[in-house]
């Protein structure tokens, strides 16, 4: 494979990827413990968030959606803890921590850091014939909201988004609904460690989603 | 050449070595094989487990027309048209439930679930030549098969279980990997859409000459990430030299055997999360037998495809809906294996594993199908080549009594357009009965 190091990616190469992350050792039946709970909190009355917590948190997650949109997959990726999950459950009508374990169930992605690493390596392949032409996004995000959690040392943050995605060649597609974002502390640095895509249209047939949400 | 494709017969679009583009791209066609394929023949309508309880029911497609799957309080399946006998609308408008009666909601006609009109509303405004007898909904022909239900408005195939063939028995070495374990689905679907030809779908569910060329994207991610040695190592090369066959498993149906060239499930699967983390637990409780309980979280090694919407692959079982001659959905339903003596690790990982392919490999392969149906619009180029390995001589008579070839083999393309064929020229089988 030919890796192309651009230097204004400032460290974080498609090489840096190809070395992080080659086993999976925290999917645990803990970790999807968590996930439950994650799915009762989210459904809770959130709060505006605060100037403080906005420069933080709903900062983050506007920076998250220029990468993507971006297509800046290394930069994107490093914003993401070392026990991540990047989770888009198939299943509708959530929060419901029942429906959409995906302990039990067959989702539409469950990356731990390690398969989100191989999906940008395979993003970067040049030769998935999905994504050749490439899909443009355009995330917008609002209605940020901060949830109470039992756990003291997170911070959740939900918020509604609106996905626009062009593929030369194939009409734009629109995908909407709710998103939840889990953020820890890492070596002094804010990172997402898990973050949800309840899509409204998750139980319907789907035409190429081969792109990040 | 002159090719008419809405009168006569379908017999000169398709020779021994290419059929005709029009069989992807002619609406009046696509028509005719939805009132005639679908249906024509013993048709996937769902699984067992779909429907596991007394009075269960799901509400499924058999080509265009809307249907109902229900088990009847005695446990025995019926496939019911869902078309009130009234006027036409349909009776069932969710996807599954559990009911002894579906009641119409224009004018509240009912029916059982094995298909009897039970009541009519103010009854007495008809007169004395109606007969309700008579107005019960439309049925299938229902046979199971170790849990898969099919349908078909045919009488004159025979049972299921013969119909099937070789397939029966390539089935049960598919569902016996574990013994004793029961096969479910009810684990979520990936559900994809492609815009092309839906026979473009089910033409590469035994086509072994494409992985290593469609699938480069998965292959080189993987060397890149892991080096040699993981998954689908076996498309590499010439494939004509290396273990795998292709066969004709009866009446249209096609399999890929990949078995041989895996030694061990375990170390030869695609990475999926929890691998470390439930590995060890596996083990741990399972001790000697933890090995054979990881092996059965990879798939198969088994491309089954039966004729002419139900594709088993790996451990995921694909449906086939086409929409329209260029639209098709294709359902992935996630299968677990639940035994006493499995534990749910298993299918925690298997469901993980089975998101791997329908994110790195079939988007591609959907890719180049939706290329296919832009490629075959072209009026002036008007063949689709069928006949790799017809006349190399490397066909044989191999297991289970099957025609067998090399895997790049066309074999599954010839012997699904024979099938087609002669299901298309027996007519719609309801107007037959
Ligand atoms: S159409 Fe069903 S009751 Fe009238
Ligand atoms: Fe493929």
């Amino acid at each position: 494979m030919n890796i192309t190091t651009d230097p204004m990616q400032g460290g974080f190469t498609l090489e840096d990827i190809l070395r992080d992350t080659l086993d999976s050792t925290y999917i645990d039946d803990a970790y999807y413990a968590k996930l439950r709970n994650d799915m009762v909190e989210w459904e809770g009355k959130g709060t505006l968030l605060s100037e403080a917590e906005r420069h933080v948190y709903e900062a983050l997650i506007i920076e998250e959606n220029w990468l993507l949109d971006r297509r800046a997959f290394e930069r994107w990726y490093q914003l993401y803890s070392r026990k991540c999950v990047y989770w888009v459950p198939a299943v509708g009508d959530l929060p419901d921590p029942v429906r959409s374990d995906p302990q039990r169930q067959v989702t539409i992605a469950f990356d731990d850091r390690r398969r989100l690493g191989d999906r940008i390596v395979w993003l970067r392949t040049g030769v998935a014939y999905s994504q050749l032409p490439p899909s443009y996004t355009s995330h917008i995000s609002t209605a940020f909201v901060r949830m109470p959690s039992e756990n003291k040392s997170e911070v959740k943050v939900r918020s509604q988004f609106l996905i626009q995605e062009m593929r030369a060649g194939h009409e734009i597609q629109t995908f909407s609904g709710w998103m939840g974002h889990v953020f820890v502390e890492e070596d002094g640095i804010t990172k997402i460690d898990r973050k949800v895509v309840c899509l409204l249209d998750a139980p319907r047939s789907h035409h190429n989603m081969t792109f990040l949400l | 050449m002159n090719v008419h494709t809405t009168t006569g017969g379908f017999g000169h679009l398709i020779e021994d070595r290419r059929v005709h583009r029009t069989l992807y791209t002619d609406h009046s066609i696509f028509n005719l094989e939805m009132s005639r394929i679908f249906g024509g023949t013993w048709t996937f309508l769902a699984h067992a487990s779909e429907l596991p309880n007394p009075n269960d029911f799901v509400r499924k497609r058999l080509g265009l027309r809307p249907i109902i799957v229900t088990r009847d309080r005695e446990g025995k399946f019926h496939g019911l048209l869902n078309r009130c006998t009234h006027r036409g609308a349909t009776i069932c408008r969710q996807d599954e439930g559990n009911a002894r009666r579906f009641t119409c909601p224009y004018h509240n006609w009912s029916f059982t679930n094995t298909g009897e009109l039970a009541a009519v509303p103010m009854e007495d405004g008809y007169g004395p030549s109606f007969d309700k007898s008579e107005l019960g909904l439309g049925k299938l022909r229902v046979e199971s098969y170790r849990g898969f239900i099919f349908g078909t408005f045919n009488n004159d195939l025979p049972d299921l279980k013969i119909h099937l063939g070789p397939a029966a028995a390539l089935l049960d070495e598919w569902l016996d990997r574990w013994p004793g374990a029961e096969l479910q689905l009810r684990r979520g679907q990936h559900k994809l859409m492609c815009a092309g030809n839906w026979k473009l779908i089910y033409d590469n569910a035994a086509d072994g000459y494409h992985p290593g060329f469609s699938h480069a994207s998965l292959l080189r991610m993987r060397k890149d990430r892991y080096g040699g040695g993981v998954d689908m190592q076996w498309a590499l090369g010439n494939v004509d030299d290396g273990l795998q066959t292709v066969s004709d498993s009866g009446n249209g149906g096609t399999f890929i055997d990949q078995r041989a060239e895996i030694t061990r499930y375990w170390d030869q699967s695609a990475p999926m999360p929890g691998e470390d983390t439930y590995a060890r637990v596996i083990r741990e409780r399972l001790g000697e037998k933890g090995e054979a309980a990881l092996d059965v979280v990879m798939g198969s090694g088994m491309n089954l495809n039966i004729f002419p919407n139900l594709l088993i692959i790996g451990n995921q079982i694909q449906v086939l809906e086409p929409q329209s001659v260029n639209q098709t959905h294709i359902n992935w339903y996630a299968t677990a294996l639940v035994a006493d003596d499995l534990p749910d690790e298993v299918n925690s990982l298997r469901m993980r594993l089975q998101e791997d392919f329908p994110s790195f490999g079939e988007p591609d392969d959907l890719a180049n199908f939706e290329e296919c149906q832009a490629g075959l619009e072209i009026e002036e180029v008007a063949w689709v080549q069928t006949g790799r390995h017809l006349d190399t001589g490397r066909e044989y008579i191999g297991a289970k009594g099957m025609l067998t070839g090399p895997v790049s083999d066309e074999l599954p393309l010839r012997v699904f357009w024979q099938e087609w064929l002669k299901r298309m020229e027996y007519g719609n089988a309801w107007v037959a009965k």
